[in-house]
C-alpha cells in the first residue's frame, strides 16, 4: 500500500500542528507493512534533511518533499505523488479540498483529513463540505472538535467520525532538573502558550486576574508565564494595573531544555483556555507529573480531570481561584497524573490510528 | 411539591449542621407547609418541607431505605409512580402510597439509572451513608430547580431555592457582576450561573454527584430525543392528529394524579382551554379554573377566559389586577424572588388566586408555543440562515461597515440584526441570539467598565450554545428552534419563575406540555405537520377539537402581556422612580448608573412602548438587590 502524508509543516516550527504531524508519520512509518511505501509533502517547511527526520522514520519512508510556502510547488507535488497512491492522510482542512479535487482526476484513492481544533469548528464552504462528505476518514483529535465538525456538516456519516486522541511527542525527555529561581519559597504556577492577540483565548490574562485571589492565601505565589507574542505588552500592563508584577514572571520564548526545567519545578500548570481542541501542554505537564488546570471548555476535559487537575469554567476568577487553591492544599498524586498521561502516550496512539484508518 | 435541602460536610460538627440545616428548611416553609423533617449523621444532614399531594398522610421525609442505607429528599412529583410502583414491588414491601417511596426503591434497586424510568417533575438528592456519595439529579426539561454551592473545604449545600441556600450563612450574598451581564442579555440568569456570585443552578437533565473524598462531577442525563424510530412517525396528518390527541390525553391523565384537589389556569389562549378541556373530557368532576384580567383596553383578555369557562363548564375564578395594585404588592413580590426576573407576576397572582380558592394543584398551558412553533423565531430564523452563507462572501470590510451602521441606529431592531450578522454562524447561533432582551452595543452601556469585560470575554452567546448544539446534530430546523426555546426561555424564565411564584403561595403547578413522554413522541414527527405558517396551532387545534370552542381555535395568536407600558408611567412611576434614582443604583456598583438613569428617561420621554420589558429587566434587577428579602409574606388580596 502507498500513503501520501500531507501536511503544513513538520520540523519547521514548534506548534501543535508540527508536533503532532510528525507524530503521524512515525506512526504511519511504524504500521506499514513490509512493501508499504510513505510518502510524505510538506507545504512550508523549505529543507526536509533535518537529523530529526531519522528518529520519525522507518525503511517505509519514500519521498519527503518540503515546498518552501511554494502553493504552487505543493500543487504540483500532490498531483505527482498521488499517481497510483492508495491512501492520503491530510493535516489540515485547506489542503482537503485539494485532494478532493484530484481525487476526480487521478484514480480514486482514499483520503483522510486530521482535524485539530479551531480550524474545523466553523461553517464551510461548498468545496470544503464536498471535501469532507468524500474523506474516507476524519480523524478527530477530540469528542469536542468531532462533534463541532457534526455541528457544522450534519450530513457527514457520523461513523467516519473516529477520535484518535493527540500523543506527545515520543522523543519529549523529561530528564530535567528541576529549576526554582532562588527566593520562589511559594508554590509556582507555570502557564505555557503563545501570546498573541489572536490567541488571547487562552485564558492567560484570567489567570493573571485570579492571582491577586490566590496571593491573598498564599502570599510568595509565583505565576510563570512561557511564551511570546503581541499581547505580552497588554498582559504585562494587567499585572501593573493589578500590582501583582512583583509575582508575574514573563520568561519569554524558552529553549526546549529550559522549558522542561520550568515543568519540572511548577507545582501546577494552568492554561484556562476557552478553545482548546486538544490541549498538548497538559499532556506536558502530566509527563511531569504536575496537575493541571484547564478550563470546563473545548477538547481539555477530555484530558484533565479531577484526579489529575481541576476544571473551571471559562473566565470565571472566583472559580479559577478557587481550582489553584485546591491543587495547592489537595496535591494530587504524581504517580497517578503520569499513569493517566500514558493513556495517551505514542504506542496507545499508533494503535488507535492503525484501527481508524483499517 | 416540597423545597429540599442539605448538607455535606464532614468537617463541620453536626449539631452546627444540623442547625444551618434548620435555617435553610425554614426560609423555604412556603414550598412545603403541611410538614418537615430531617436526618443527620456524621457526614451529611437532609431535610425537607413538604406540600403533601400524594398519600398526604404518609410520605414523610427525608425517606430512608430498610436498612438505613440511602436517604431521599425529593422535590417535584413522579406522575408514573403507580406503574412503576409494580415493577418494584418483587424486591421492596411498601409502606406507603406515595410518589417518594417508589422514587427511593427505584434508586435503590437501579441507581442512577432510574432516572430513565421517571415520568414527571423532579429535583431529588439521596445520601449514600455507606458509599458516603450523594447523587442529585433534576427532571429532563427543568421544571423543578436545585441550587448547590461547593465551599471551599469540599463540603457541599444545595436547596431548592437559592434564598434557602442563603440561609444556611456559610455562603456569602455577593451579587456576581458576570451573572449580571448574563441577566440583561437573557431575562435572567441562564443556569448554570446564579446571580451570586459561587452559587451554581443544576442545568436541565443534569445530574451531580459527590463522592466520599469531596470531588464533584456533574453530568447530563437526558437530552432530546436523537434516533428517530421510523414506527413511530405518523404516516399522515389525520395518523399524527389522532396520535396527537392519544399523547395528550396521556399527559393530561399522568398530571391529574393526586389527592388533593386539582385546578387549572385558563387564560382563554389555546393552550389553556385544550388543557382543561382535556381534563374534563379525562373525568375531572367540577374543575376550578382562573385567570388574570386587566381594565385596560388591548390587554383585557378575561372575555376569552369567561367564552372558554362557560363553554367547559368550569368553577371559573378571576382576579382583576390593576397598576395601583401591583405597585403596592410588589414588595412582597421581590421577596418571594429569589433571583430576579423579567417575568412571572401574572404567575404570581393566578398562583394566588388558586390558593385561596382551595386548590393544591393547578395545571398550566405552558410549552404549547415551544412544542407547536408559534413564535415568530420559527419564521423568522431558518430565513435569516439561509442568507448567512451569502453574507459570508461579502468582503469583511463591507461586513464591518454594515454591522457599524446598524449598530449605530437606535433601534432595537437594527442593533439585534447587527448582533446576528456580526456574531451568527448557523441556526443554533442565531437561536442562541434571537432570546436576548438587549442588543449587544446596549447591554454592554448599561454595564460598569469592569461587568463589561467580564461580559465581553465570555461574549454574547448563550452560555451553553455548545452543549446544546452537539445535542442536535441531526436536527431539522424546526426542532432547533424548538429546543432553544425549550431549553433557554422556558427553562430558564417561564419554569423558573413558575416555580418560584406558585411555591410562594403553596400552590404545585404542573405542566402537561413539558412531559418528557409527550416530547418523546412529538419530537421525530414531520415538522410539517406540527407547525402549519398559515395556521398557527393548527395541529393542536385539530387534536383537541372537541373540547375547544371554534372561536378560540381560529383566532391569532396573543401574546399574554400585563398592560406595562400604561402601568410604567403611572401607577408604577414612582416605583421606578425610586428604583432608578442615584441611591438605589449606589447598591449596583456593576451598573453604569449614568446609562441605566437614561435608560429609563429615554423611556418616561419617548413614546416606543416595546421598551418596555428591557426597562423593566433593568428595573427588577436594581430592586431585587434593594429589595428587604426577609420576612416574606405572600398575603395578596
Amino acid at each position: 500500500m502507498r500513503t501520501l502524508l500531507l501536511s503544513p509543516e513538520l520540523f519547521l516550527g514548534e506548534g501543535g500542528i508540527a508536533r503532532i504531524m510528525r507524530c503521524y508519520l512515525k506512526a504511519l512509518c511504524e504500521n506499514a507493512a513490509a512493501g508499504d511505501r510513505v510518502d510524505a509533502l510538506v507545504l512550508n517547511d523549505s529543507t526536509l534533511a533535518d537529523a530529526r527526520i531519522a528518529r520519525y522514520a522507518t525503511p517505509a519512508l519514500g519521498k519527503l518533499i518540503g515546498c518552501g510556502r511554494s502553493k504552487l510547488n505543493f500543487l504540483q507535488q500532490a498531483f505527482r505523488l498521488t499517481s497510483g497512491v492508495d491512501q492520503v492522510i491530510c493535516g489540515h482542512l485547506h489542503q482537503l479540498t485539494l485532494l478532493w479535487l484530484l481525487n476526480h482526476v487521478r484514480r480514486r484513492f482514499r483520503y483522510s483529513l486530521v482535524a485539530h481544533g479551531i480550524e474545523v469548528w466553523r461553517p464551510y464552504s461548498l468545496l470544503e463540505t464536498r471535501a469532507l462528505l468524500g474523506a474516507h476518514r476524519i480523524l478527530c483529535i477530540s469528542e469536542y472538535t468531532r462533534r463541532q465538525i457534526l455541528r457544522f456538516c450534519p450530513t457527514l456519516e457520523p461513523s467516519r467520525l473516529c477520535v484518535v486522541a493527540n500523543t506527545l511527542d515520543p522523543f519529549l525527555e523529561i530528564g530535567a532538573e528541576p529549576f526554582k529561581p532562588a527566593g520562589l519559597a511559594g508554590p509556582v504556577i507555570l502557564s505555557v502558550s503563545r501570546l498573541t492577540d489572536a490567541d488571547s483565548y487562552k485564558g492567560v490574562d484570567t489567570l493573571i486576574e485570579a492571582l491577586p485571589g490566590i496571593l491573598r492565601e498564599f502570599p510568595l505565589a509565583q505565576l510563570r508565564i512561557v511564551g511570546g507574542g503581541d499581547d505580552l505588552p497588554r498582559l504585562r500592563d494587567l499585572a501593573a494595573r493589578l500590582r501583582i508584577a512583583s509575582s508575574v514572571h514573563f520568561t519569554g520564548i524558552i529553549d526546549d531544555e529550559s522549558l522542561r526545567r520550568e515543568y519540572a519545578a511548577c507545582e501546577l500548570f494552568a492554561l484556562p483556555s476557552r478553545r482548546e481542541g486538544f490541549g498538548l501542554v497538559y499532556l506536558e505537564a502530566m509527563t511531569f507529573g504536575k496537575p493541571c488546570l484547564a478550563a470546563r471548555a473545548g477538547g481539555a476535559p477530555e484530558v484533565v480531570n479531577d484526579r489529575v487537575g481541576a476544571l473551571a469554567d471559562y473566565g470565571n476568577i472566583p472559580e479559577i481561584v478557587a481550582a489553584v487553591l485546591d491543587l495547592v492544599r489537595h496535591p494530587r498524586d504524581p504517580a497517578a497524573i503520569r499513569q493517566h498521561g500514558q493513556t495517551f502516550a505514542f504506542p496507545a496512539f499508533r494503535s488507535r490510528l492503525a484501527a481508524a484508518l483499517a | 411539591m416540597c423545597g429540599i435541602a442539605g448538607i455535606v460536610a464532614p468537617l463541620l460538627d453536626q449539631a452546627v449542621r444540623e442547625s444551618v440545616l434548620a435555617r435553610m428548611i425554614d426560609r423555604q416553609r412556603h414550598r412545603g407547609p403541611d410538614d418537615s423533617g430531617f436526618v443527620s449523621n456524621a457526614s451529611a444532614s437532609l431535610g425537607m418541607a413538604r406540600l403533601a399531594i400524594i398519600d398526604p398522610a404518609h410520605g414523610h421525609q427525608p425517606m430512608s431505605s430498610p436498612d438505613r442505607r440511602f436517604h431521599l429528599v425529593f422535590n417535584g412529583a413522579i406522575y408514573n409512580h403507580r406503574e412503576l410502583r409494580t415493577t418494584l414491588e418483587s424486591d421492596w414491601t411498601f409502606r406507603t402510597h406515595c410518589d417518594t417511596e417508589v422514587l427511593l426503591a427505584a434508586f435503590v434497586r437501579h441507581g442512577p439509572d432510574c432516572l430513565g424510568k421517571l415520568r414527571g417533575m423532579f429535583a431529588f438528592a439521596v445520601w449514600d451513608a455507606q458509599e458516603q456519595v450523594l447523587f442529585a439529579a433534576r427532571d429532563g426539561l427543568g421544571i423543578k430547580p436545585l441550587y448547590y454551592v461547593r465551599r471551599p473545604d469540599r463540603s457541599l449545600i444545595f436547596a431548592s431555592e437559592l434564598n434557602a441556600v442563603l440561609a444556611s450563612r456559610l455562603v456569602e450574598r455577593e451579587i456576581d457582576a458576570t451573572s449580571v451581564g448574563e441577566y440583561l442579555a437573557w431575562f435572567s440568569v441562564p443556569a448554570p450561573r446564579t446571580i451570586y456570585r459561587g452559587i451554581a443552578n443544576l442545568p436541565a437533565g443534569h445530574s451531580l454527584r459527590l463522592d466520599r473524598e469531596g470531588r464533584l462531577s456533574t453530568q447530563a442525563w437526558w437530552s432530546l430525543p436523537t434516533h428517530q424510530q421510523p414506527h413511530q412517525i405518523a404516516r399522515d396528518y389525520s395518523a399524527f392528529a389522532h396520535g396527537l390527541r392519544e399523547q395528550l390525553d396521556d399527559s393530561i391523565r399522568a398530571h391529574r394524579v393526586a389527592d388533593v384537589p386539582v385546578g387549572a389556569f385558563l387564560s382563554g389562549g389555546m393552550d389553556s382551554t385544550a388543557i382543561a378541556g382535556l381534563m374534563i373530557r379525562g373525568g375531572a368532576r367540577q374543575l376550578k379554573t382562573f385567570s388574570i384580567g386587566f381594565e385596560e383596553a388591548g390587554y383585557a383578555e378575561q372575555d376569552s377566559a369567561r367564552e372558554a369557562a362557560r363553554f367547559l363548564g368550569t368553577e371559573h375564578h378571576e382576579d382583576i389586577l390593576t397598576g395601583a395594585r401591583v405597585a403596592a404588592d410588589l414588595p412582597r413580590i421581590l421577596a418571594a424572588f429569589d433571583q430576579p426576573t423579567g417575568d412571572g407576576i401574572n404567575t404570581y397572582y393566578a398562583s394566588a388566586l388558586a390558593s385561596r380558592n382551595g386548590v393544591k394543584v393547578a395545571l398550566s398551558g405552558l410549552g404549547g408555543d415551544e412544542l407547536f412553533g408559534t413564535y415568530p423565531s420559527f419564521r423568522d430564523l431558518p430565513k435569516l440562515q439561509r442568507l448567512l452563507p451569502w453574507w459570508r462572501r461579502l468582503p469583511q470590510k463591507t461586513q464591518q461597515w454594515i454591522v457599524a451602521k446598524l449598530r449605530s441606529k437606535p433601534q432595537t431592531r437594527a442593533r439585534k440584526l447587527a448582533d446576528f450578522l456580526a456574531h451568527a454562524r448557523d441556526l443554533h447561533e442565531l437561536a442562541s441570539l434571537q432570546r436576548r432582551v438587549l442588543p449587544e452595543v446596549s447591554r454592554l452601556a448599561l454595564l460598569s467598565s469592569e461587568a463589561r469585560a467580564l461580559a465581553t470575554r465570555l461574549g454574547p452567546h448563550h452560555p451553553m450554545l455548545e452543549d446544546f448544539a452537539f445535542d442536535l446534530t441531526s436536527a431539522d430546523d424546526f426542532q432547533i428552534v424548538s429546543a432553544w426555546e425549550l431549553r433557554t426561555y422556558m427553562a430558564n424564565v417561564l419554569l423558573r419563575d413558575s416555580d418560584v411564584m406558585s411555591m410562594a403561595h403553596s400552590l404545585e403547578l404542573r405542566v402537561p406540555f413539558v412531559d418528557t413522554r409527550l416530547l418523546e413522541w412529538l419530537w421525530p414527527q414531520r415538522s410539517y405537520f406540527k407547525r402549519d405558517p398559515r395556521h398557527p396551532k393548527r395541529a393542536l387545534a385539530d387534536a383537541v377539537a372537541d373540547v375547544v370552542p371554534a372561536s378560540i381555535r381560529k383566532r391569532p395568536k396573543q401574546g399574554f402581556t400585563l398592560p406595562f407600558p400604561l402601568w410604567m408611567r403611572e401607577e408604577l412611576r414612582p416605583f421606578l422612580d425610586e428604583t432608578f434614582s442615584s441611591s438605589s443604583l449606589a447598591h449596583c456598583p456593576w451598573l453604569n448608573a449614568p446609562a441605566v438613569t437614561a435608560l429609563w428617561k429615554d423611556y418616561i420621554d419617548g413614546t416606543d412602548s416595546r421598551a418596555w420589558s428591557r426597562v423593566w429587566t433593568v428595573a427588577m434587577l436594581v430592586a431585587f438587590v434593594n429589595r428587604k428579602p426577609e420576612g416574606l409574606n405572600t398575603n395578596s388580596h
